[in-house]
């Protein structure tokens, strides 16, 4: 995992420096030449790029990620765009992530019950179209029926007032947030701390199967839960005192702004509901496929023999052994959301990772670039190391060597 | 009467096949009393001409179970659609009464986005273009999108797949590192930066596009070849003393070639909505049409409501006609395999 970050680290660096746009492009206009050379040597473009990357890799490790050259956030440190960003898109795909699969597994489900007959076509052709339409063209379809249609339908009175929260700049009552070492440090020990904690608790399962229960696991969780109640949460929470926590709805909470927190949801209804179209038709069709394959088991046979009530074998013997293939899927599409969302993001105006990014590379605003493919690549391996660790808890005979 | 109608069929068919043997023999000679003999003591013998027609018969009639499996109702109208849409693509210029030079960015034919009326049947677009002519030159160069980069992507997803898994060791370990690799870069982002180092030439976004799709072929390639490599009848070709590429292409290759002929469909459909969305991110050039373009150009807010939606129907509906293909073929060969 370590090596594979690296080696992605490298080529966005070389493949983003390759880009045929100057960087400086958009600053340029009515400068004197002069200036744009110090410029050029103040951000370090004119050295040798073995230099320029071994200048990056030693800041990149340090935690100073560049400096925005261009678009909205110039000026800003990639940290600050990145920690303003990346918590609006985590916004927006929080509903339709828990919500997609519920609705997703029971649609499957009931389409595998009643095979062939009208519900099951029903829902297969509703999946097929779901899964074939393109999303960006039904989120502008979208839009357009709620932003015109209704609005001249309903004479001008279907309007909801809108106080900018989708600006590039923050409600003012939130200061920027300042990245010191100290933060990023008992950020990363409260996370290794956390992921130590599951893995102690799995072992800790795992042993009580065999033999007998460890006392030893439990004293060790017991020790570094409170290592982190000292250590880690009470500069986490001075910190959320002061700065907020970058998630708008969580922020107008804390800091009691109630137009503030009804705006937000107001702008993320639409676009999580296009959201939700991108991956429910490929969950729908994959449960309906390996359900129908698992009823055809002998063991269904069996329980239905032995008169287990139908409800009950559904749910209890056959999603169960239905869900493994499709897990998968579903942590799967955290990070297929996250890149999906750019087209979303920028049908609807939505400032957030997506929209960013890809303005970023029309610009050619090289460390906002590696900094978000960064970001992204870091999510997409935890998801695959997520899913390996889920793969063992739905289905307890897979074990890795 | 459908089963009586199946029976007399296969009653005429077996009639004709006997007659025909019956000529034959006459025409030779009589079965000797060599063959009687050997008839009669070895258990399981028989003429061996016979038992040639019999393995043909066979042949047919799965032949035959397999088109029946295959020519449900949902194939035979995504089939349609597909071939309707290849009608249009070859026969564009009979079908549209304008050239590709006045439906392109330097010309500026007439009013935008008027309303459908006799010249223009389903009104214009950005610049005056015709609606109607660009989605019908628009579709040849659409097909091609999405057939290129599907083609790149599951033949080298073959080859290096059988490669891979066939020499193990060294080179599937490179492989496999390569596959992690593509799979931990977010690819869309990929395939942007890319287009702005090779500018925005059609057939490159095509070609990075497929080649970035091989590593998913290439991982399921892999596992197919992994199966079948330890059956009994490449162990006997090994033993044989064939050669390696012999094994691998003539022993191997036929046995793995249904499934990823499954994948080449599903496969289509998300490319060519892939491809539709770089389109219409305005990354293409403006010099060849094309549907995701179409959608980009034909703005929702001005009168004509069909220039934005006519091309995206266009593209939903052969992505759902190439799911359905898919979905028909997997049923028919092998309807337990998931993809």
């Amino acid at each position: 995992m370590i090596p594979m970050l690296f080696a992605v680290l490298t080529i966005t660096f070389f493949l983003s420096h390759s880009m045929s746009i100057n960087p400086l492009q958009s600053m340029m206009t009515g400068w004197d030449i002069n200036i744009y050379f110090d410029e050029m040597e103040r951000l370090g473009l004119n050295e040798p790029i073995y230099v320029q990357f071994v200048y990056y890799l030693r800041d990149f490790f340090t935690g100073n990620w560049g400096e925005s050259y261009s678009g909205p956030f110039q000026g800003w440190s990639v940290n600050d765009i990145i920690t303003t960003v990346l918590p609006r898109t985590l916004e927006l795909m929080i509903i339709p992530i828990i919500i997609t699969p519920i609705i997703a597994v029971k649609l499957g489900t009931t389409s595998a019950k009643n095979r062939m007959k009208r519900k099951d076509i029903l829902i297969r052709s509703v999946a097929v179209v779901g899964a074939g339409f393109p999303s960006f063209w039904i989120a502008i379809l979208l839009q357009f029926l709620f932003g015109r249609i209704l609005y001249e339908a309903t004479f001008y009175e279907f309007d909801i007032e809108i106080y900018n929260s989708n600006s590039v700049i923050l409600n003012p009552s939130f200061p920027d947030m300042i990245p010191t070492p100290s933060n990023i440090f008992f950020v990363v020990f409260f996370l290794f701390l956390m992921i130590g904690g599951f893995y102690l608790i799995y072992r800790g399962n795992k042993l009580r199967k065999r033999e007998e229960p460890s006392t030893r696991n439990y004293l060790l969780l017991f020790i570094s839960g409170i290592l982190i109640c000292f250590i880690a949460i009470v500069p986490i929470m001075n910190h959320i005192n002061t700065y907020g926590t970058k998630f708008r709805l969580l922020d107008s909470i804390i800091f009691n702004d109630p137009i503030y927190f009804w705006d937000t949801i107001a702008h993320l209804l639409l676009p999580s509901i296009s959201m939700t179209f991108l991956s429910l038709a490929g969950i729908t069709r994959l449960t309906r496929s390996s359900m129908l394959e698992v009823l055809d088991q002998d063991y269904i046979r069996t329980a239905r023999a032995k008169g287990v009530p139908e409800k009950e074998i559904i749910n209890k013997h056959a999603l169960r052994n239905a869900l493994i293939p499709t897990s998968n899927l579903i942590i799967g599409g955290v990070a297929s959301a996250l890149l999906g969302s750019l087209f979303i993001e920028l049908v609807y105006g939505y400032s957030g990772y997506g929209n960013t990014f890809f303005f970023a590379i029309m610009n050619g605003n090289i460390p906002l670039i590696n900094g978000c493919v960064m970001v992204a690549t870091i999510i997409l391996l935890s998801s695959n190391l997520l899913a390996d660790v889920m793969y063992t808890i739905i289905d307890p005979r897979i074990i890795y060597t | 009467m459908k089963i009586n109608f199946k029976i007399k069929h296969r009653r005429i068919f077996l009639i004709k096949l006997e007659e025909e043997t019956t000529i034959n023999t006459k025409n030779k000679d009589k079965p000797g009393i060599l063959s009687l003999i050997k008839f009669y003591l070895i258990p399981g013998w028989r003429v061996p001409e016979f038992s040639e027609q019999e393995y043909e018969i066979e042949k047919t009639r799965s032949k035959r179970r397999f088109f029946r499996h295959l020519l449900t109702p949902l194939t035979i109208v995504g089939s349609l659609i597909i071939l309707s849409f290849v009608f249009m693509g070859v026969f564009t210029s009979w079908l549209t009464r304008y050239p590709l030079q006045t439906i392109v960015p330097p010309s500026i034919p007439g009013v935008p986005y008027e309303l459908p009326n006799l010249l223009h049947p389903l009104g214009t677009t950005n610049n005056g273009y015709d609606v109607l002519a660009r989605i019908l030159w628009g579709t040849q160069t659409s097909l091609l999108m999405a057939v290129i980069p599907t083609g790149i992507a599951v033949g080298g997803g073959l080859v290096l797949g059988i490669i891979s898994a066939y020499f193990g060791g060294k080179v599937d370990y490179i492989f496999m590192r390569a596959v992690d690799l593509i799979y931990s870069i977010p690819t869309l982002v990929i395939v942007l930066i890319l287009t702005q180092i090779f500018g925005l030439n059609m057939m490159d976004i095509l070609i990075i596009y497929g080649s970035f799709a091989i590593a998913g072929n290439l991982r399921f390639m892999r596992s197919l070849v992994l199966q079948i490599r330890e059956m009994l009848y490449v162990k006997a070709a090994k033993t044989g003393g064939a050669l390696k590429f012999k094994v691998m292409f003539s022993h191997i290759f036929p046995n793995a070639l249904p499934p990823m002929i499954l994948t080449f469909f599903g496969q289509m459909a998300i490319t060519m909505l892939g491809i539709a969305a770089i389109a219409f991110l305005g990354l293409t050039t403006s010099q060849i049409p094309n549907w995701g373009q179409d959608i980009a150009w034909g703005n929702i807010y001005e009168d004509n409501f069909f220039a934005f939606l006519i091309p995206g129907l266009c593209t939903a509906f052969f992505a759902i006609a190439a799911m359905l293909i898919g979905d028909g073929l997997r049923d028919a060969i092998d309807p337990r395999l998931k993809i």
